[in-house]
């Protein structure tokens, strides 16, 4: 048997964990040890070479970056199996835009779903510092459509020579576009080179310009500001059957030998993302918790909030070259900050460079191979103009019953269920979803008109399902009886147990995620700080 | 045995299953020709007992690739996308864990190793030709060699080409691992792009420089 002793445990160690572990170190004298269930995955140092691999063959580039017997079921395509030293944040794109101020408030403003306990103003500060924590390169968009307290911490990333001409594309269109914000160093920072455009941000940087939580932990664990345990599985949380304290964190080692493990703390911090951290509270069940704990409101592993998107490709009277930089985009919030009307529809715009249709082909029209120079030829005239894409998130309403529960069949070598997802709308937003994605359609084909081209192709969401950057299971609220955590991610049943980042969300907005989670993370270490 | 540990042990034996069928599918042949050491990367976690017999008849894939790559290419450029080919084809990994991002809640596994076949394919082309034409392929004129190309290529999907990984004829697998390089997009662009390289941030703000007169 193992035992650790700390002021604060943090279970998990993603990027929400990285970044608050990175504020409490810096404010509080606490003892603070991270507990990680996998390992540490690919060096800096390894990644050019997992890079040619990827690029050479699809490899992943993250060795031993997961557990193959803790896993997710069900509808899990916003899940990644990743669970390792700084989890999926090791593999993700980098794309860092706030919420919008309308996220917060959208029962009083739309009359759909529910109002989060603070306003985007209250998170304005800890977004600041979520960004300056990762490194953030943005451009500053019209004030009123992209509100903010204080410059981005890093200039934007160019709009390249093809970003150029899409954005006086999308002016045209009456659509004001601007350099997507992005956790990757458009100028050295940090120890860590500027970016190099080697267009694999997703799945992994070679150059370490874009911001991974492998980084934060390894400059804490050299100063010593934290104790990192990995390839320790926490299994429960026990709490005082008197008090509702937790009082230990028991579980095993995910080594061959599995030894227990307790984990002893004066403050818990879940920080282990959408499906494990609800998964472990329901996991912790005991005779005076029967639903699990934190779960008097009987909403643990509910209200799972995603979003959905319509993708299309657009052919533009216009040249465009393939691959100056394949994965940096524009971004509007033009359709994101929309005032209240007859129906709800919120969505964000990105638009990128393209090579679809103008790749090379076996076969010519009349289906004749073509070979050597034929080859080449028809490339060269299938490769002029330009190619858009143009992506639009929409907003989903999440349904109470858009639940994570434990399925007793599937279990690890533990024994332990392991959870099942299932993404449900609620009624308003599934009946207006089939507007809404007619709304975007008529959006992706004016704008096509606009510029003078085509609608090369549309499509939907992978298997319609509404749970892109996930979120939910541990909502917060004022309320104990309609929320499992406060304002500030304490849980309303157990004072010194809180839930951080992507759980505690009511919704999930119309952009991609990350800088919300770690920004509502940064804010919930802020109140441990105070104890 | 709980699901799990079902789902953990068929991993461990596909993965095995795989570089074994892999290996068992080459054994007893003799190669006319081996590069050892010549794959531009090394996979990090060969399984032990899993080596693979590497490389192609030079001859043959030469011919095969005079057949297929543009011949603004020159002789050198040519020899340099077989050679690059042939690297990369000696430095797959089969059944390497797949990148599993977002939309992926499973583990997947790279397909078994593609160059037996593709050694087969070469060994059919020159039956072919000898048997249709009298005359080994590589003797044949180039546009012989087409015709028996579009023969083994008949019913291959035409609207793109495939990765290199699932080429379904070594004469495809030669050209897309070409048409994939950054080199040959800029040849099909005429500027000089160089996607899939690391490159200079700034240099991104410029319209792409022409490479009229260039070799890819």
């Amino acid at each position: 048997m193992k035992t650790i002793d700390a002021d604060i445990v943090i279970i998990g160690s993603g990027i929400t964990a990285a970044l608050m572990a990175a504020r409490l170190a810096e404010t509080t004298k606490r003892s603070i040890t991270v507990i990680e269930a996998g390992k540490p995955t690919t060096p800096l140092a390894d990644r050019t070479k997992a890079r040619a691999r990827f690029l050479a063959y699809g490899e992943s580039p993250w060795k031993q970056d997961h557990l193959d017997d803790q896993n997710a079921y069900g509808s899990t395509w916003g899940f990644s199996p990743s669970m390792t030293v700084g989890g999926l944040a090791m593999h993700w794109g980098g794309v860092s835009p706030r919420y919008s101020p309308e996220d917060f408030r959208l029962k009083s403003l739309y009359g759909v779903g529910d109002d989060w306990p603070f306003t985007y103003d209250d998170l304005d500060p800890f977004y600041q510092e979520a960004e300056e924590r990762m490194g953030v390169a943005g451009e500053q968009g019209p004030v009123a459509l992209d509100p903010r307290g204080k410059p981005y911490p890093l200039p934007p990333l160019p709009v390249n020579y093809n970003l150029k001409q899409l954005q006086q594309f999308a002016a045209a269109a009456g659509i004001a576009a601007w350099s997507t914000p992005s956790a990757k160093n458009s100028i050295p920072r940090d120890g860590r080179a500027q970016c190099q455009r080697c267009d694999t941000c997703y799945p992994v940087c070679p150059t370490g310009a874009k911001y991974s939580p492998d980084f934060t932990w390894n400059a804490l664990e050299q100063a010593s500001k934290i104790t990192l345990v990995t390839q320790t599985l926490v299994r429960r949380l026990v709490s005082d059957p008197k008090t509702g304290a937790i009082i230990q964190a028991t579980g095993n080692r995910t080594d061959a030998d599995g030894e227990a493990v307790t984990i002893n703390a004066k403050t818990f911090v879940l920080a282990a993302g959408f499906t494990w951290s609800p998964h472990l509270l329901l996991l912790s069940r005991d005779t005076a918790h029967p639903q699990g704990l934190a779960n008097r409101s009987g909403l643990v592993g509910k209200y799972l909030a995603g979003h959905r998107n319509v993708n299309a490709y657009l052919t533009l009277p216009m040249e465009l070259y393939p691959g100056i930089n394949a994965q940096h985009s524009l971004v509007s919030k033009q359709f994101m900050r929309v005032p209240r009307s007859g129906r709800y529809l919120r969505h964000d715009l990105r638009l990128w460079e393209s090579s679809v249709g103008r790749e090379p082909r076996l076969r010519d029209d009349t289906g004749a191979p073509l070979f050597g120079n034929a080859m080449l030829s028809d490339w060269r005239t299938r490769a002029k103009g330009a190619t858009a894409r143009v992506r639009a998130y929409y907003d989903v309403i999440p349904d109470k019953e858009s639940t994570l529960t434990l399925d007793s069949k599937r279990t690890n070598r533990f024994g332990d269920p392991m959870p099942t997802l299932a993404f449900r709308d609620d009624p308003v937003s599934a009946a207006l979803k089939p507007w809404q994605e007619e709304q975007i359609a008529t959006l992706f084909r004016t704008m096509a008109k606009a510029g003078k081209g085509q609608l090369l192709k549309m499509e939907n969401s992978v298997n319609d399902l509404g749970q892109e950057h996930p979120t939910g299971g541990c909502r917060m609220g004022d309320d104990p009886t309609t929320s499992v955590v406060d304002r500030w991610g304490r849980a309303h049943d157990h004072e010194n147990l809180w839930i951080a980042g992507a759980p505690t969300q009511p919704s999930a907005s119309c952009c991609n995620g990350t800088l919300t989670f770690a920004a509502n993370g940064l804010r919930t270490a802020s109140a441990i700080a105070k104890g | 045995m709980s699901e799990q540990k079902h789902t953990a042990n068929r991993r461990s034996f596909l993965k095995l299953a795989g570089t074994l069928a892999a290996t068992a599918a080459v054994g007893g042949c003799e190669l006319e020709t081996r590069i050892p050491g010549n794959a531009a990367t090394t996979a990090s976690d060969r399984i032990p007992g899993s080596e693979r017999l590497t490389g192609f008849d030079p001859g043959l894939l030469s011919a095969v690739g005079a057949a297929v790559l543009p011949d603004e290419l020159g002789e050198q450029g040519r020899q340099a996308a077989i050679t690059s080919f042939v690297a990369w084809a000696d430095g797959y990994d089969p059944v390497a864990e797949e990148m599993h991002g977002y939309g992926y809640s499973d583990i997947r596994y790279l397909p078994a190793d593609p160059s037996p076949a593709w050694r087969a394919q070469l060994t059919a082309l020159d039956l072919l030709a000898r048997r249709s034409r009298q005359t080994p392929f590589g003797q044949l004129p180039v546009e012989a060699r087409r015709e028996l190309l579009t023969i083994a290529l008949d019913g291959v999907r035409g609207d793109r080409l495939p990765a290199p990984l699932t080429a379904p004829h070594i004469a495809l697998a030669l050209l897309s691992h070409w048409a994939s390089t950054g080199d040959a997009w800029d040849l099909a662009l005429g500027v000089k792009v160089q996607t899939g390289n690391c490159r200079v941030l700034g240099d991104a703000n410029a319209k792409p420089l022409p490479i009229t007169g260039l070799r890819a």
